[in-house]
C-alpha cells in the first residue's frame, strides 16, 4: 500500500520486515555495514535539503528512508520519485549518521526493478541495450563525427562486431536481465 | 607443612549435589594435610571458630576452604587467618559451587570428581603460598589541579578549604576558562562573571592555593605520593610588583591583535590584560604580537611606563614541586566551525559561532553592540556535534540550551526579531530545562524540525540563505536571514590531549578523557591518583563540571586524608641472581613500572600486578607473587591428576577481573557446561607463559583456554594482544609436534557473556573429545621441547 493522507496506519499496513529486506540486498552490492546504516537515520532532513533533485522534482530522500525504516514498502519501491535521483552522493556526504543514502537508495532501485517497478523510460533504454548492446546505440550524427575525427565510422563494440552481440545477447538471458525487464523480442 | 581443608555445605548448596564426605576423606589422605572436616556453614561464626580452632590445636600454617567463589569469602576467611594470627595469603580457596555444585548439578558424581579435583589445586597452591605483606604507601598532602577554568578552580577551592596544598597550573594569563566568556547562565541567567569572579578571586587569595598562571605543565613523572612536576612559566615582561595598573602602556602600545577573549570580534594591544576581571588582574606582553620581542624595534611602552615595569629581559622560569595525587581539569575547545565548509564561517560575514553571540550579546547589554545583527536571526544546532562526517558522534549536551537562552535573550531584547532554532530535535534533559525550552516558545522563538543543509550568501546583501527541509511539513524551506548562529560543540582540549599523553591517561573514541569505570568510578582513571572532573572527560554543563570537580577533589582528599594507602602485595617481584639486565621487560610493561639499574627493579607503586613481565623475561627472573610459574604448574598438575585413561580435561585460565567473575555468575545461574572444565583464576592471563600451556598439555590437559577481560574493563593494558601472541607460539609449536593447534584458544570476554562463555568452553570440549586423544608421545615430545628451550 502507499501512504494516503488521513489514514491510520496499523502493523496490519506495515511490512515491518521490509527493512531486513533490504539490508540483506543492500549486503550484496555495498557491504553488511553500508546498507546497515539505513537503520541509524534521525529524520533530520539534511539528505532532503542537500538534494538538487529535490529541488525540481517532488524527490524527498528522507521520505524514502522513512519509508523503508518503518516498512511502507510500496511506497518505497512504487514511487516514481525513487528514480529522480541522479546519484550525485551529496547527500551520502552530508549524512550526520553516515547513513549511506545513496547506496540506499540504488538498492531500493534493484528491489524495485526485482518486483516488477520499473518505468517505461528505463525499459525503453534496457531495450536498446538488449538489442544493440548499446544503452545508447550510435546514430548517424555521431558516425559523421566520428569520422570527422580520424575514427573508424562504426567503433570496435558490439556495433561492429556481430558475434559479439550474440554473445552478449547470450549474457543478458542467461542472467535474466530481459525478463526483469520484461523484454519481448520483436518490439520496439 | 601442616595444613587444614575445610569443605563447606553451603546449607546444602553444595553439599545436595557433591559428596562432602568423599572429599573431605580425599583431601585428609594428602601429603600435608592435618587435619580435614566438612561443615554445614564454613563462613558462618562457628564456621571460622573452627578453623581458628584447628590452627592453635593443630599449629596449622596452611588453610584451603573448599566453598563459594573467593569472590564473595575470601576477605572473610583471610581475616579469621589473620585473627588466628597466620599470613593471609598462606590461604586458598576451591570453588566448589560456582564452578562445580551449581553448574554441574545434575551430574552429582562428576561434580564430586571436580570438588576433589579442585580442592586438591588449592593444597597444591597453597603448599608454595608465601606470607605476604600489604605495604603501606605513604600519601602526603600536595596536590596539582590542571587547569584553572570553573572545574579547576572548584576543585581546588574544595582541596585548598580542606587544609591540602594545592598548585593550580594554568596555561592562560587568567583562571576562568571558557565560562568567563560567557553572557548568562541556563536556564537561570545568572550573570556569568559575576558570579565566577568572586571565585577565581577566592582562588588568588586562599593560602593554601598556590596559583601559576601563563604557566605550562613540561612534565610529569612518578605515580601516586610521589609525581614530580616540572612546569614553565612564561615570562610576562612586567614587573608585577611595580606595575600600577595604570594603564598608560595599553593606550599607547601601536600594535593590534584580535582579542581572544572576544573571540577576534574586536582588538586588543600587544601589552594588556585578558579581561577586566582577570585573576591576577595584571599586565603583560603578548610575545608574538610586541614589536619589540618580534623585530627589536617599538620599546614605547618602556618609555611610558610611569613605574618602570617593563622588563624586557624576562625568561621562562622552570619550577619543579612533587604532588601526591593531580586532578585533571583541563576542559574543551569550542569546535572549530570552519570545518563545516557548508556553513560558511570565516567565509560568509554574517556566520558567527555561538560562542562570538555570547560576547555579542554582553557587549549589547552594555549598551555598545559591536554590530548590527539584522532583523532576522537563525540559529544553526549540532555543528560539529552528533555529525559522523567530521568524526564527532557525541551530543555536546549544552548548546541546545545556550541557543534557548541566546535565542530568547536576543529576542527579548528586540522584539521585532525573527528568530529561528534549526534542530534535529532538542534535549532538555537537565532541571528546568525543558521549562526554559519552553520558555524560548513563549518568548517567540521559533522552532523548526530539519538539520540545515547549507547557508549561502547574496555577495551583494551579505544575507544568508539557508536551505532546509522542514521534517514535519515535508516542504524545503530556502529562507534569508541577516545573522546565523553555529552553535558549536566541544572537542577536548589541546591541554587535554596533551596532558593525557604525558600521565598516560586512557581516552575513549571521542577523545575525551576515559574513567575508571563508568558507573561506579567516574572520577577516578586507571592511573592510581590522577582524577578527572568537569569537559576534559566529557562535554558538560557547568553544574555537572562543578559538581565533579568537587568529586574529583573529594576523591583525591579520600587517599590523602588517609595519609597512606595499601599496595595489594601481588605484585611482580625480580629474583635478582637469575636477572642479566637484558632489559626486555623495561620495554614491555604495560604500565611502565620496571627499571634496570644492575638488575631489573620492579616499583611496587606502579605495578599493576598483570604478570605479564613474566612471560617475557628470557631468564625466568621475573615472578609475580602469588601466582608464580612454580606456583600455577603445582595447580596444573593437581588438577590433571585424578584424570583417567579415555577422560579429557579443559584447563582454564581466568583473569581475575572478568572472566572468573562470568564464569560464577554462569555458576549462580545454574548454566551447565562441560564437565571436565577446570577453571584456574589468574589476575590476568597474560601471565599465562608458552611454557605453561605446553607444560599442561604435556601433563595431560586435552585443551587450554585463555579468558581475559574485555581492554576497556580491564586494568591491565595491553593483556589482549600479549595473550594472542602466547597463544599463537603455543599454536605453532602444537602444530610442529602433529597436535592440533586449535587446543589452545583465548578468548575476550565481559563480565555479562555468560551464554558466550559457555558455548566457548563447550565447543572446545566438544572439539577435543572429537579429536583424538593426544598419544603419550606426542606429550612427551612436548616434554621434550620444554627441557631444550628452557623458559619459551
Amino acid at each position: 500500500m502507499s501512504l494516503t493522507k488521513n489514514q491510520v496506519i496499523r502493523f496490519s499496513d506495515l511490512n515491518v520486515k521490509f527493512v531486513n529486506e533490504v539490508v540483506e540486498y543492500g549486503a550484496k552490492i555495498f557491504g553488511k555495514d553500508a546498507a546497515n546504516t539505513v537503520r541509524y537515520c534521525v529524520q533530520c532532513g539534511t539528505c532532503t535539503a542537500s538534494c538538487p533533485a529535490g529541488r525540481r522534482t517532488s524527490f524527498r530522500t528522507r521520505q524514502i528512508i522513512r519509508d523503508t525504516q518503518l516498512g511502507f514498502k510500496e511506497g518505497a519501491l512504487t514511487n516514481d520519485d525513487l528514480w529522480a535521483c541522479t546519484t550525485c552522493y551529496t547527500c551520502q556526504e552530508r549524512c550526520p549518521r553516515g547513513v549511506k543514502t545513496t547506496d540506499i537508495i540504488r538498492t531500493l532501485r534493484n528491489l524495485a526493478v526485482r518486483e516488477g517497478h520499473i518505468i517505461p523510460e528505463h525499459k525503453k533504454v534496457a531495450g536498446y541495450l538488449i538489442r544493440t548492446g548499446h544503452a545508447v546505440p550510435i546514430d548517424e550524427k555521431t558516425k559523421k563525427l566520428r569520422v570527422k575525427l580520424g575514427l573508424s565510422k562504426i567503433p570496435p563494440t558490439t556495433h561492429k562486431f556481430a558475434e559479439s552481440l550474440g554473445d552478449f545477447q547470450k549474457l543478458v538471458k542467461k542472467l535474466g536481465f530481459d525478463q526483469l525487464v520484461g523484454f519481448k523480442e520483436g518490439t520496439r | 607443612m601442616r595444613i587444614g581443608v575445610y569443605v563447606c555445605h553451603c546449607g546444602g548448596n553444595i553439599s545436595e549435589v557433591v559428596d562432602v564426605e568423599e572429599v573431605r576423606s580425599f583431601a585428609g589422605k594428602q601429603p600435608g594435610v592435618v587435619v580435614a572436616r566438612n561443615y554445614e556453614h564454613m563462613c558462618s561464626e562457628l564456621g571460622q571458630k573452627l578453623v581458628v580452632d584447628d590452627i592453635k590445636e593443630y599449629k596449622l600454617d596452611r588453610v584451603v576452604i573448599g566453598s563459594c567463589s573467593p569472590q564473595f569469602h575470601e576477605p572473610t576467611f583471610q581475616k579469621t587467618l589473620s585473627g588466628a594470627g597466620l599470613n593471609p595469603y598462606l590461604l586458598e580457596m576451591a570453588n566448589i559451587r560456582e564452578h562445580c555444585s551449581w553448574p554441574h548439578f545434575d551430574k552429582p558424581e562428576a561434580a564430586t570428581a571436580k570438588a576433589k579435583d579442585l580442592v586438591n589445586m588449592a593444597i597444591a597452591k597453597v603448599r608454595l603460598n608465601d606470607p605476604l605483606e600489604r605495604e603501606a604507601m605513604p600519601v602526603g598532602n600536595r596536590v596539582l589541579v590542571i587547569g584553572g577554568g570553573v572545574a579547576g578552580i572548584q576543585s581546588a577551592l574544595d582541596l585548598g578549604d580542606a587544609g591540602f596544598k594545592v598548585h593550580l597550573v594554568e596555561e592562560a594569563p587568567t583562571v576562568g576558562g571558557r565560562m568567563a566568556q560567557l553572557s548568562r547562565t541556563f536556564p537561570t541567567e545568572d550573570c556569568a562573571a559575576c558570579i565566577l569572579a568572586p571565585k577565581m578571586a577566592d582562588v588568588a587569595a586562599n593560602p593554601n592555593i598556590t596559583l601559576l598562571t601563563y604557566t605550562e605543565i613540561e612534565n610529569i613523572e612518578g605515580y601516586l605520593g610521589n609525581f614530580k612536576v616540572t612546569v614553565k612559566k612564561k615570562p610576562r615582561y612586567i614587573n608585577l610588583d611595580k606595575c600600577t595598573n595604570c594603564g598608560i602602556c595599553t593606550t599607547k602600545c601601536p600594535v593590534k591583535v584580535p582579542d581572544e577573549y572576544n573571540v577576534g570580534l574586536t582588538t586588543r594591544k600587544a601589552i594588556y590584560v585578558p579581561h577586566d576581571f582577570a585573576v591576577p588582574l595584571k599586565y603583560l606582553i603578548d610575545e608574538k604580537a610586541c614589536l619589540y620581542l618580534t623585530k627589536g624595534v617599538c620599546r614605547i611602552c618602556e618609555k611610558v611606563c610611569p613605574g618602570k615595569a617593563i622588563e624586557f629581559n624576562q625568561k621562562p622560569e622552570e619550577i619543579k614541586f612533587r604532588a601526591d595525587t593531580i586532578v585533571v581539569a583541563t576542559g574543551y575547545d569550542p569546535f572549530d566551525a570552519e570545518k563545516k565548509e557548508e556553513y560558511g564561517y570565516g567565509r560568509y560575514e554574517n556566520v558567527v559561532t555561538a560562542l562570538q553571540m555570547e560576547r555579542m550579546v554582553v557587549f549589547m547589554a552594555g549598551g555598545r553592540p559591536l554590530r548590527d545583527l539584522g532583523k532576522r536571526i537563525a540559529f544553526i544546532q549540532c555543528v560539529g556535534s552528533r555529525d559522523a562526517q567530521i568524526g564527532n558522534e557525541y551530543c555536546s549536551r549544552v548548546c541546545c540550551m545556550y541557543a534557548a537562552k541566546l535565542s530568547q535573550m536576543l529576542k527579548r531584547g528586540n522584539p521585532e526579531r525573527d528568530i529561528y532554532v534549526f534542530c534535529t530535535d532538542i534535549r532538555a534533559y537537565g532541571k528546568g530545562f525543558e521549562e526554559y525550552y519552553k520558555r524560548a516558545q513563549a518568548t517567540g522563538v521559533k522552532y523548526v524540525r530539519g538539520r540545515v543543509a547549507e547557508v549561502s550568501e547574496d555577495p551583494k546583501t551579505k544575507k544568508l540563505t539557508l536551505r532546509v527541509e522542514d521534517i514535519f511539513s515535508r516542504q524545503l524551506l530556502e529562507l534569508e536571514f541577516d545573522t546565523v548562529v553555529l552553535s558549536i560543540g566541544m572537542v577536548p582540549s589541546n591541554g587535554t590531549s596533551k596532558i593525557a599523553d604525558m600521565l598516560k591517561l586512557a581516552r575513549s573514541p571521542d577523545g575525551f578523557l576515559l574513567e575508571a569505570h563508568p558507573k561506579f568510578k567516574p572520577l577516578d582513571t586507571l592511573i592510581g591518583g590522577v582524577f578527572i572532573c568537569g569537559c576534559a572527560q566529557g562535554p558538560k554543563d557547568i553544574p555537572d563540571t562543578v559538581a565533579q570537580a568537587s568529586g574529583a577533589a573529594s576523591r583525591a582528599t579520600v587517599l590523602m586524608n588517609k595519609g597512606e594507602v595499601d599496595l595489594d602485595p601481588v605484585k611482580a617481584f625480580v629474583i635478582e641472581d637469575l636477572c642479566d639486565s637484558c632489559g626486555l621487560c623495561v620495554e614491555h610493561c604495560p604500565v611502565h613500572a620496571i627499571k634496570v639499574s644492575s638488575v631489573a627493579n620492579v616499583n611496587k607503586a606502579l605495578c599493576a600486578g598483570c604478570g605479564s613481565c613474566t612471560t617475557y623475561c628470557p631468564k625466568g627472573a621475573l615472578v609475580l607473587r602469588h601466582y608464580t610459574g612454580d606456583q600455577l604448574l603445582a595447580e596444573v598438575k593437581a588438577v590433571l591428576a585424578s584424570k583417567n585413561e579415555g577422560e579429557t580435561r579443559i584447563l582454564v585460565f581466568a583473569d581475575y577481573t572478568c572472566t572468573y567473575k562470568l564464569s560464577d555468575s554462569v555458576g549462580t545461574s545454574r548454566m551447565p557446561y562441560a564437565d571436565d572444565v577446570r577453571i584456574i583464576r589468574v589476575p590476568s592471563g597474560s601471565a599465562i607463559t608458552p611454557k605453561l600451556m605446553l607444560s599442561a598439555f604435556a601433563l595431560g590437559a586435552d585443551g587450554v583456554f585463555i579468558g581475559e577481560c574485555e581492554q576497556k574493563f580491564s586494568p591491565y593494558p595491553n593483556a589482549v594482544e600479549q595473550i594472542e601472541k602466547n597463544v599463537s607460539t603455543v599454536r605453532g609449536i602444537l602444530e610442529k609436534n602433529g597436535i592440533e593447534p586449535e587446543r589452545a584458544r583465548s578468548t575476550v570476554f565481559a563480565t555479562v557473556m555468560l551464554g558466550g562463555f559457555v558455548n566457548q568452553l563447550n565447543a572446545l570440549s566438544k572439539f577435543v573429545k572429537e579429536a583424538s586423544s593426544i598419544p603419550p608421545e606426542k606429550r612427551g615430545a612436548l616434554d621434550e621441547v620444554l627441557q631444550q628451550e628452557g623458559s619459551t
